[in-house]
């Protein structure tokens, strides 16, 4: 058998992958196919894992399904950009429309615990207004939830990852003090700091999903600056060190390398399982309820795909959003050059932000918002980079890489319009597992385009105030996926309710990205862990209404 | 690594001998002290004379406890800023050569200041006065000021106030072996137990703030790390009460508490060398951890104080015997 | 900035640095050995690609990421060879773009045919200077062969031979020496962080006059 957790399962005969010590193993509960559970989640990242964890503790019945290898950290990541290239979700898919995005590396992730095994930790709150985007700020649409009540989900998972912040936080309404403190700042994060205080706003130290001292079993960061390439450290507070091991002891399965191709339904139009693949077999887990938890593209690519007689047009449909509203952040970036050296390989890639055109409204010429952090580009990334967005190559790329340790950037998470038009359907050609792969089309609006400007002079003044030279711009580039299964008040213009529940299916739910009707400035893991945790408070309160069927 | 690890086995051991030499004190003081009968028939200016000696010996530990500290704190910290600015060398050579002064003074019976210890020690407290300066403006002038991150992880604001502590209870030993016979010790005209108890007191508060924000920095994640922001504001206290004036009671658990501080602080450095090992790569990753982890000589300077709270003590009972 | 590049041109920056150095330090770890011990193996032979499409891919690669004598020769080609041949893909393309293997060889045959039908001859057999001035074109889209069979030159040229040679060139130790990153780094990682800041297991930069003095410390960087 081996070993190779890409190659054969290791969740199974009764036990799972202990993260936190090489070689070993933890027991799991383990459930039969035929024997319908509670819950099955299809994806186990941050809205998937989140879940599992929460609805196992709430004495549900729980499998939640991966189609990732389930790795331990400590002894399957290596200090190497390529080889962790192991962690992105690279099943085929075609990219069109104006400005197509680039996927398979930061905004995707194949593994138990989906994409936080390698996102950059970046855990923010969402400006209170955005949850009333429509009402209070005139563009894109209302969340059916408040902010005050989401307030108390982000400090639930706050203290579940023991976030790392500042002491005080300089922008929006009070929030409790983070379980751990902040970071200490590495030389990109400085520059950031004299940036902003030279252009007289204010920044602070990021909230961080890694450990600034011991947690557990789990280490604190050693400043390695892989963070993107998965954490061989356990200092990261991904899905798959906190909530799973958690779901876990609560009694939820895992089953990992395990890619579900197809939702079933009755006559009756409720769903009653799903079909996945693993160890080259297609297999059926009943459950009495199905939550699809695969990300802003596989979350629409599955719904799309498990469509039948009765929904023509796939699952959850009636409104026709299904794939809809796909909504990534800009990610646009300013780059220079320092006279001192910045090393900004070490530490986490983002130490230092500004939220401030998060919350200051006056002097845009743009609805939404953005912030900016500092950046630490490892030695692949950064030549990539100047190939491709600066256009190097030739005897001109080699010798500017050799002024990779004095380089600093500033990069956005800027906040896009959902448009109908830029969405995920499903294209002719197949993936491995014989299953119809998606085409995502994305576009930008004279909206996000006017941000996008908006950001570069921003930030270019601040890194040359910062006392960078041979500043330019990095255009294209995008970062993160939302909507495309939008929640709200109505069927008609929602996929899900407020509970993220679908309208048309009751026993059919979605828990991640998709589910945002607005993606906001910000980075989106947080909220998509504090709306998985209102989901099963809400799923626990329902049950015991008698308003979910057993 | 090897060579370093034997180099940090032989550093230990140095402060082992440092300990033991101390326990040793404890030990033959009783022979020479007021307690013993040869003690007793001396005649009072002797006896006197000897019980002044005898405490200013303690302080002389004391300073030297606090100084060992100082010198592998900032040696290991001042590494870490790879001695950027060749100021950084000035604690170590400051705080050896305290040291070397509070071993001599240790082993010194007679009854008169010696210069060249007085001289060190001045230059001891000179050294922290300067020290908190240059690590106040290196907080004040990094990007931010006077925040949480540089109070956190700039230079250490209290860290060279250890040193000046350091300077001035050997300054107050050689101004006691200045006393000669006299009855009621003073220190620059102030009653000499009183005013080593307050030095003793205040750095305890002083530096239990210090490893108060560390800890913070540490979100406390270990209940143990409550010890040292707990158990010497207390002993503070305790000291603050007899120099207001206590009875023979207050003295005792006084006396029994700032042994405990003592333990404490030694014990210190068994917990912090845990807190090493479970940072990643644990004791194999030294060549980080030692730097990154919680620091290593930093709890003994608890010892230090409480040692001179000892010696306060005793001066303050003799002084209110007489 | 290719002028200002060119005049900081002055060899090393990082003499005497090597990353491989650290092989046995605490900043690597087994897996990353491992990882890395099969990269350094990796032959100068094609196994996915045709012994002729091996050549033009080496001659690509000598015209993106172009090499210095200071360090033994980074095997570029064979290491998008083996990368393609794991099936390891980007995972996404453009509409109009075959997957990641297939759309190499199309756009290898394509570069070969507007080599032949402008030079006379094979992209690997023409002078530096024409191959710049074909690839030049190939990025800006301006090329028309029916060869290129519906694929936009410019894709090909971006998510392709761009990326790929490059991305193939910066995984390689040596560049990792030659840029004066410090490298995989786990279970130990950094400690000095600001500005100017170096561990002692990090590459000193030669200061202009003043090589001597990193040469020295690159030496002992363990």
């Amino acid at each position: 058998m081996s070993d190779d957790p890409r190659h054969s399962p290791r969740a199974r005969n009764g036990r799972a992958p202990d993260v936190f010590r090489p070689g070993r193993w933890v027991s799991m509960q383990q459930y039969a196919d035929n024997e319908a559970v509670d819950f099955v989640i299809v994806g186990t990242g941050a809205g998937g894992g989140t879940l599992a964890c929460k609805l196992a503790e709430y004495g549900f019945s729980v499998v939640a399904l991966d189609a990732g290898p389930y790795f331990r950290p400590l002894e399957d990541f290596a200090s190497d950009e390529s080889e962790q290239t192991k962690l992105y979700w690279t099943d085929d898919r075609i990219v069109d429309g104006d400005n197509p995005l680039q996927l398979g590396s930061n905004n995707s992730g194949k593994a138990v615990g989906g994409s936080t095994v390698h996102f950059a930790m970046v855990s923010l709150r969402f400006r209170p207004e955005w949850f009333k985007a429509r009402t209070k700020l005139g563009y894109g649409a209302d969340w059916p939830i408040d902010w005050r009540e989401m307030w108390a989900y982000y400090t639930e998972v706050e203290q579940a990852l023991k976030i790392s912040g500042p002491i005080n936080y300089p922008w929006g309404p009070p929030r409790p003090r983070y379980p751990y403190r902040a970071h200490p700042l590495n030389a990109a994060a400085r520059a950031l700091a004299r940036g902003c205080e030279a252009m007289g706003i204010a920044w602070t130290e990021t909230p961080l999903a890694t450990l600034s001292a011991p947690r557990g079993l789990a280490h604190p960061c050693v400043y390695r600056g892989f963070c993107v390439a998965g954490c061989s450290t356990n200092a990261k507070q991904s899905a798959l060190v906190t909530w799973i091991p958690r779901a876990l002891s609560a009694g939820a399965e895992i089953r990992d390398l395990a890619m579900v191709g197809r939702i079933e339904t009755d006559e009756n139009g409720l769903a009653v399982g799903v079909h996945y693949h693993r160890q080259d077999k297609w297999h059926f887990q009943k459950a009495r309820n199905v939550v699809v938890a695969g990300y802003a593209i596989e979350t629409p690519r599955l719904l799309l795909n498990s469509a039948t007689d009765k929904f023509p047009d796939g699952l959850a449909n009636s409104s026709g959003l299904v794939g809809k509203n796909l909504m990534a952040q800009a990610n646009q970036a300013v780059w220079g050059v320092m006279e001192e050296e910045v090393r900004s390989y070490k530490g986490p890639p983002s130490l230092a932000i500004t939220e401030h055109w998060n919350y200051a409204d006056e002097g845009k010429d743009f609805f939404g918002g953005y912030c900016y952090m500092s950046q630490g580009p490892l030695p692949q990334l950064w030549a990539k980079t100047q190939a491709s967005a600066h256009g190097l190559w030739g005897a001109r790329l080699v010798e500017e890489m050799k002024r990779y340790n004095h380089a600093v950037g500033l990069k956005i998470v800027g906040e896009m319009l959902p448009q109908e038009k830029n969405r995920v359907t499903l294209d002719d050609e197949v993936d491995q597992y014989g299953i119809r792969i998606p085409r995502v089309t994305y576009s930008w609006c004279d909206n996000d385009k006017r941000l996008i400007d908006h950001s570069i002079g921003f930030m270019s003044r601040a890194l040359t105030a910062a006392g960078a030279k041979d500043i330019w711009i990095q255009h294209d580039d995008t970062c993160h996926l939302n909507g495309t299964a939008r929640m709200g008040s109505r069927p008609d213009n929602s996929v899900v309710n407020a509970d993220c529940r679908s309208w048309d299916i009751p026993n059919l739910w979605v828990c991640d990205g998709s589910v945002f009707p607005t993606v906001g400035g910000a980075n989106p893991s947080l909220t998509i862990q504090a709306i998985a945790c209102r989901t099963a408070d809400r799923i626990r309160s329902l049950a015991r209404l008698g308003e979910i069927r057993f | 690594m090897l060579d370093a690890m034997r180099s940090d086995h032989a550093r230990k051991q140095r402060a082992h001998g440092i300990a033991r030499a101390g326990v040793r004190e404890e030990r033959s003081a009783p022979a020479q002290g007021r307690w013993s009968p040869t003690s007793r028939s001396l005649s009072g200016p002797d006896r006197q004379k000897a019980d002044n000696v005898l405490a200013a010996r303690q302080l002389n530990r004391a300073a030297g406890t606090l100084a060992a500290s100082v010198l592998a704190d900032s040696a290991v910290e001042h590494y870490r800023g790879s001695f950027k600015n060749k100021a950084m060398l000035t604690p170590i050579v400051v705080a050896g050569l305290t040291l070397a002064m509070s071993l001599h003074g240790t082993a010194d019976k007679r009854p008169v200041a010696h210069n060249a210890r007085d001289t060190s020690y001045l230059l001891a407290a000179g050294t922290g006065l300067l020290g908190t300066g240059f690590h106040i403006y290196n907080v004040t002038k990094k990007v931010g000021g006077f925040s949480w991150q540089n109070l956190f992880y700039g230079a250490p604001l209290g860290a060279p106030m250890a040193i000046l502590l350091s300077g001035l209870l050997g300054f107050c030993s050689e101004r006691l072996r200045a006393n000669g016979p006299r009855r009621r010790p003073r220190v620059l005209s102030l009653p000499a137990g009183k005013t080593v108890a307050t030095v003793a007191a205040l750095g305890l508060l002083g530096t239990s703030g210090e490893a108060g924000l560390l800890h913070f920095r540490g979100a406390f994640h270990n209940p143990l790390m409550a010890i040292p922001v707990t158990l010497p504001p207390i002993g503070a206290g305790l000291l603050g009460a007899t120099v207001a004036g206590s009875g023979e009671c207050a003295h005792r658990a006084t006396r029994w508490w700032m042994r405990l501080l003592v333990a404490m602080g030694f014990a210190g450095v068994g917990l912090h060398a845990y807190g090493i090992s479970r940072n990643m790569g644990g004791w194999r990753n030294w060549s980080q951890n030692i730097l990154d982890g919680p620091p290593l000589p930093a709890p003994p300077s608890f010892a230090g104080l409480a040692l001179a709270g000892l010696a306060a003590l005793e001066l303050m009972r003799e002084a209110s015997d007489g | 900035m290719a002028e200002r590049s060119s005049q900081r041109s002055r060899g090393s920056v990082y003499p005497g640095y090597d990353v491989l150095a650290k092989w046995n330090s605490p900043s690597w770890n087994d897996k990353t050995r491992d990882v890395i011990s099969r990269r350094l193996a990796v032959a100068n032979d094609p196994r996915f690609f045709t012994a002729e499409e091996f050549q033009s891919v080496t001659a690509m690669a000598d015209r993106i990421v172009p090499q210095s004598a200071s360090h033994s020769r980074i095997p570029v080609a064979a290491l998008v060879d083996r990368k393609l041949q794991d099936g390891i893909f980007d995972g996404y393309r453009p509409a109009g773009m075959p997957r990641d293997g297939d759309a190499w060889r199309l756009g290898l045959h394509a570069l070969d045919a507007e080599a032949l039908s402008r030079h006379g001859s094979r992209f690997a057999e023409m002078a530096g200077p024409d191959q710049d001035a074909l690839l030049r074109r190939c990025e800006a889209g301006g090329l028309h062969a029916p060869e290129w069979a519906g694929m936009p030159p410019s894709a090909f040229f971006k998510h392709r031979l761009l990326q790929d040679l490059v991305l193939a060139y910066y995984s390689h130790p040596a560049a990792w020496s030659e840029i004066g990153w410090g490298g995989p780094a786990s279970p130990r990682g950094y400690v000095r962080l600001d500005f100017d800041d170096r561990d002692p297991w990090e590459a000193a930069e030669a200061k202009p006059g003043d090589e001597l003095a990193a040469l020295r410390i690159n030496r002992h960087v363990r």
